[in-house]
């Protein structure tokens, strides 16, 4: 058993400030710090495991216990642009992010550090695809370490709390005015709950991050600036000397804050956390949450005898160079193990900056040991410290290191478990029904096209297999499936990062029946050009000989067209050959339910919360289907499993303007039961009444123009919004009395997108 | 003097919760190690298995709990739990639920069967078996799974004041939705009360602990395609998903069918099954044959989309599914060639 050695509960050491005990993560406790400091703006976007941290602020906002402006951006280069902008307005700004998000807003990193605006970022850990994966290693915050940030580590969610107010005193502070990240295991520490002593009153927090400095902004009517002004060689050298001198002095400012903060909580951080280090002689350095679990083996190893010890520092920028020296002066043997490699360079990075420290030792040094371990959040157990440390015994008594450097934790595998093949392969022949027929009307020059009954094409092979892991109900699969029912012979499908993807996907496993391939969530459109544009040329060069060409379909929904808008904009007006299919289920699904630009007014989401201070989402939803058809691409359409015939014609057209004439863009409508908080059986209903309120008409945009291909008003199908709206735990507080004015508001909105649709349709030149 | 019945040599009393992401056992976890710290004056920490499963996957929630003035510094999974609670007896077929339960541990399981074929399905030779009837219990007082279990969980642990959880109950629902108020203490209460016990006393088995090995990924470095490639496709036909079911499947009468295929198109995990036959006229025609159960998560789209009395929800009856189930038929790939 292990006794608290460092002591931090109230009654055993008395501190200044009152506080108690809540059970919470660490996304809690970093939301929680920033409530209480309550930033002025905080610019995010949602990307697991960090996304909790918005979403937690959001739901604080609701109830009215902070005033911070949250901004939902079109993907994390637009929040780190948002949180520079209002940096240089003055604003005390906060961001969160993860793995990609945090490599995609990378470039904005440097200029946010070498202007010399301060703010506060918690990088919740997440090893960077690929292959993608969710959970925690330090991949992506070794990419920080040359961006200029003074980067803080920490393990626990009480340090993360205790950071999140440290950071900001050290990011204002004159000798520093850095940016700083606050960098925390994601999972292992941003999910779970701990106690946690946190100050009883936000006045408290205030107080010790006290007023904000005057640094130059742009808000000043009096005292204009430029801020980025272009600079040669000569100029830069001196703002990066001067950006080195503020990070070292950064180091310094670390301990006098946290030399205040103790004083003030009772829990003290220096540079370095030692445990049982005075006379150890073999030691881990490990970052962040494996640290913690490796003292409880360094008790055992103390039992039998064994001088061990862990080193784990809570800063990295600036790396504690000095106290790692001190600390192993007398250590024979250190093992740093990585959660991050830097390929090809025999350990991963702090490896090398340990050992550099260690260098400028006179007289022996110890024997350093490197391992990569823990990747893609792989647990780490006692038992694997134990073999780290079993690793330094072996060296200290060798004098030597039998190998310096080597990954830990990875499997050969079994030659008998290799993946066989289960169900025969199945190519465009399979999937040619020839029930379908598309031609050219002589006389519009539009399409017609003829599709049998549904009962005649449930002989038509199903694209996707069953065993994927989505949600009972998912609207996702009957949506795809029967746009693809429409669709004869070979396709190869992209399917960005959402539910679609991941439930499809699980390693090793897949309910795909045709080449697929996934990529990043904003890039999916621009990956697929690429690929077509490859079958096109290697066909042209006789490389590849196939009877028909392949239908190149990407696959984006969960918000995919917010962050992957540029990309589909810009494949679309160079008009490859491909059809890019959104399903949309209104938010952010596979992180957890977070708006995104498609949710409707009023619309409850994880980051639009109903209470007291606001009723759901605040703005209208993105109308994409306008934003693709004035890209005058060929076609474009919106379809549901609730008509589908429709749907399936509308396919068969998309697949022959696909492959004779450009890009094509389709919406699905598809109910997501666990998100929108309805009964998973109602899931073609809800679809079916959002057609009917003409809040999702369905039609098409073909060569330019507007074909409604179902009008509720015509076919005496109109209900009321309401109706539709009745359906979802997301928006039945829409119907409530009190909400009459905001519901009205959105049957304008719906009203006046359907007007505006049927002048199209009566006008081919609108 | 601790509280805690049992500690490990760290300190700790450890719970691990086995359940199907949807029942509520991430919940129920955190509600157990919250009335730990914060009623009980413990300390505790609380964690799920996490990646990215929907609702429907096998998912873990863990609970530690040890004395206040012990530190909390392992992250890891449970391996070695003084107490497993399992939310659907599914989980048997693909999980080792009881893996490394230690020697006078308790095994909670959420059946309606003889507790001795429980016992015998989990190979349990040692420790005592709970059972509640949570379904049945939630089916009843229209709530929900995981609050029956917290009921049975607090008996087990009797050193947490139920009270404390009565009050959390109230405090959750009572401002929106007030009148599920006394239905969750009920349930609360029921399986508190319900919960039954059978203690296993096999002399021979008594301190043993029941085996437990780390699970290990099925390919490795040398048998991985480079770069994560897959090259076999469609492997997820191999899953079983019956497990996502919460009490209900829809149950087909064929000779209601008019075979319009309006269940078809609206189910998300393909499990209608077709067949080719001859209409009266001799033409070719498709039939709907019945549904594959191995992939059915029972949302009852297909029933709601049933223009006939084809489709009928049913409440899940043991061996119901396996009886009924008309497998998909694939050209599958065996040792012998392709079979159809």
């Amino acid at each position: 058993m292990n006794v608290q050695i460092k002591e931090t509960t109230e009654e055993q050491v008395p501190v200044m400030a009152a506080q108690q005990a809540v059970f919470e993560s660490g996304n809690e406790m970093a939301a929680m710090a920033a409530a209480q400091i309550n930033y002025h703006i905080m610019g995010y976007f949602p990307i697991t495991p960090s996304t909790e941290i918005a979403q937690y602020l959001d739901m604080m906002r609701t109830r009215g216990e902070h005033d911070i402006k949250l901004i939902p951006a079109d993907g994390e280069h637009g929040s780190a642009g948002i949180c520079y902008g209002a940096a240089a307005a003055g604003a005390r700004v906060f961001n969160a992010t993860s793995a990609n998000g945090f490599l995609y807003m990378i470039e904005q990193l440097p200029v946010q550090a070498g202007t010399r605006f301060p703010m506060v970022m918690n990088l919740v850990t997440r090893a960077v695809s690929g292959p993608l994966d969710i959970r925690g290693d330090h991949s992506d915050l070794y990419y920080g370490l040359n961006t200029g940030w003074v980067i803080l580590t920490a393990r626990s969610p009480q340090a993360v709390y205790d950071m999140n107010i440290m950071a900001l005193r050290i990011a204002e502070h004159e000798d520093v005015r850095l940016p700083v990240i606050v960098a925390y295991d994601g999972f292992f520490t941003s999910h779970q709950k701990r106690r946690v002593q946190i100050f009883t009153d936000r006045d408290t927090v205030r107080d010790f991050v006290g007023e904000q400095p005057e640094f130059p902004h742009v808000l000043d009517e009096n005292k204009p600036i430029v801020v980025g002004a272009y600079m040669n060689g000569e100029d830069l050298m001196n703002n990066h000397f001067q950006q080195s001198n503020a990070m070292y002095r950064a180091g310094e400012v670390f301990k006098e804050v946290a030399e205040e903060y103790a004083a003030l909580s009772g829990r003290s951080y220096s540079p370095l956390d030692l445990y049982r280090m005075e006379d150890a002689e073999v030691a881990l350095f490990l970052l962040n949450s494996a640290a913690e679990s490796s003292k409880d083996v360094v008790d055992r190893l103390r039992a039998q005898g064994i001088k061990a010890g862990v080193i784990s520092p809570n800063i990295i920028r600036p790396f504690p160079a000095k106290e790692i020296r001190e600390a192993l002066a007398g250590v024979k043997a250190l093992l740093v193990g990585e959660r991050a490699d830097s390929y090809g360079a025999e350990g991963a990075n702090l490896t090398h900056e340990v050992k550099a420290a260690l260098q400028e030792i006179r007289g022996p040094q110890p024997i350093v040991l490197s391992r990569i371990f823990g990747l893609g959040g792989k647990d780490f157990y006692a038992d694997d410290a134990e073999a780290f440390f079993a690793l330094t015994l072996e060296a200290m008594e060798l004098g030597y290191a039998k190998v310096p450097f080597d990954y830990y934790g990875q499997t050969p595998g079994n030659e008998a478990q290799k993946l066989q093949p289960v169900i025969a392969p199945m190519n465009g022949d399979s999937f040619k029904s020839g029930l379908i027929t598309v031609k050219v009307d002589e006389a519009t020059s539009k399409l017609s096209v003829k599709v049998p009954p549904m009962r005649a094409l449930a002989a038509k092979p199903k694209r996707f297999a069953s065993g994927h892991g989505a949600c009972p109900g998912c609207g996702i699969f009957p949506g795809l499936e029967l746009f693809f029912k429409g669709i004869e012979g070979n396709v190869v499908t992209l399917f960005h990062t959402g539910c679609a993807y991941i439930t499809t996907t699980g390693y090793p496993y897949n309910s795909h029946k045709q080449s697929f391939i996934h990529n990043l969530f904003q890039n999916g459109p621009a990956t697929l050009s690429g690929t077509v544009e490859a079958f096109l040329e290697r066909k042209r060069r006789g490389e590849i000989e196939v009877p028909e060409d392949f239908t190149f379909v990407m696959v984006t929904g969960d918000g995919g067209m917010d962050i992957g808008m540029g990309s589909a904009i810009g494949t679309a007006l160079r008009g490859h050959n491909l059809i890019i299919l959104e399903y949309d289920n209104e938010g952010y699904m596979n992180t957890g339910a977070q708006l995104s630009y498609s949710t409707p007014l009023g619309h409850m989401t994880s980051t639009s919360g109903v209470g007291k201070q606001q009723q759901g989402k605040p703005f209208h939803h993105k109308d994409t289907v306008q934003m693709m058809a004035a890209a005058h691409i060929p076609y474009v359409f919106t379809g549901t499993e609730a008509f589908p015939q429709d749907l399936v014609k509308k396919a068969a057209k998309a697949q022959w303007y696909a492959q004779n004439v450009g890009t094509v863009y389709g919406k699905l409508l598809i109910t997501c039961p666990l998100n929108w908080k309805s009964d998973d059986k109602e899931g073609e209903n809800i679809v079916r009444a959002a057609v009917n309120s003409c809040f999702f008409p369905l039609y098409e945009v073909e060569q330019g123009q507007t074909n409604i291909t179902y009008d509720p008003d015509g076919k005496n199908k109109r209900v009321a919004l309401g109706d539709w709206l009745k359906y979802m735990g997301k928006s039945r507080h829409l119907l409530k009395e009190e909400n009459k004015e905001l519901l009205g508001e959105f049957e304008r909105e719906v009203e006046r997108r359907w007007s505006i649709l049927k002048a199209k349709h009566e006008n081919p030149l609108l | 003097m601790s509280i805690l019945p049992q500690q490990n040599e760290l300190g700790f009393y450890e719970i691990r919760l086995e359940s199907i992401g949807g029942l509520g056992a991430n919940l129920a976890g955190k509600m157990l190690a919250e009335a730990g710290v914060t009623g009980s004056g413990l300390n505790g920490s609380n964690f799920s298995s996490y990646g990215s499963e929907k609702k429907g996957s096998p998912v873990k929630s863990f609970v530690r709990f040890c004395d206040s003035q012990v530190e909390i510094r392992d992250h890891s999974p449970i391996e070695q739990p003084h107490v497993v609670g399992v939310f659907h007896e599914a989980l048997y077929k693909t999980i080792d639920v009881i893996s490394g339960l230690r020697p006078g541990g308790t095994v909670l399981v959420n059946t309606a069967r003889d507790l001795y074929e429980v016992a015998a399905d989990l190979n349990m030779t040692q420790g005592t078996l709970a059972a509640i009837d949570a379904l049945r219990i939630a089916v009843e007082e229209k709530t929900k799974v995981n609050t029956a279990m917290l009921g049975a969980l607090f008996r087990i642990c009797s050193f947490l004041n139920p009270d404390d959880m009565r009050q959390v109950i109230r405090k959750t629902f009572e401002k929106k939705l007030p009148h599920l108020v006394e239905a969750n203490l009920r349930t609360f209460d029921r399986g508190y009360n319900e919960v039954q016990f059978l203690t296993l006393e096999n002399p021979a088995a008594l301190m043993s602990q029941a085996a437990f090995s780390r699970p290990q990924p099925l390919l490795g470095y040398e048998t991985q395609e480079p770069g994560g490639i897959l090259t076999v496709t469609a492997n997820s036909v191999l899953k079983d998903l019956s497990g996502s079911r919460q009490g209900y499947l829809p149950q087909y009468k064929m000779e209601d069918c008019i075979h319009c295929a309006a269940c078809d198109t609206v189910c998300p995990d393909f499990c209608i099954v077709w067949e080719q036959k001859p209409d009266k006229r001799g033409n070719p025609q498709m039939f709907m044959k019945g549904i594959d159960y191995q992939y059915c998560k029972g949302c009852l789209k297909c029933v709601e989309a049933c223009p006939t009395t084809a489709l009928a929800a049913m409440l899940e009856e043991a061996q119901y599914a396996e009886q009924h189930r008309v497998p998909q038929s694939f050209p599958y790939i065996t040792a012998e060639g392709v079979r159809s």
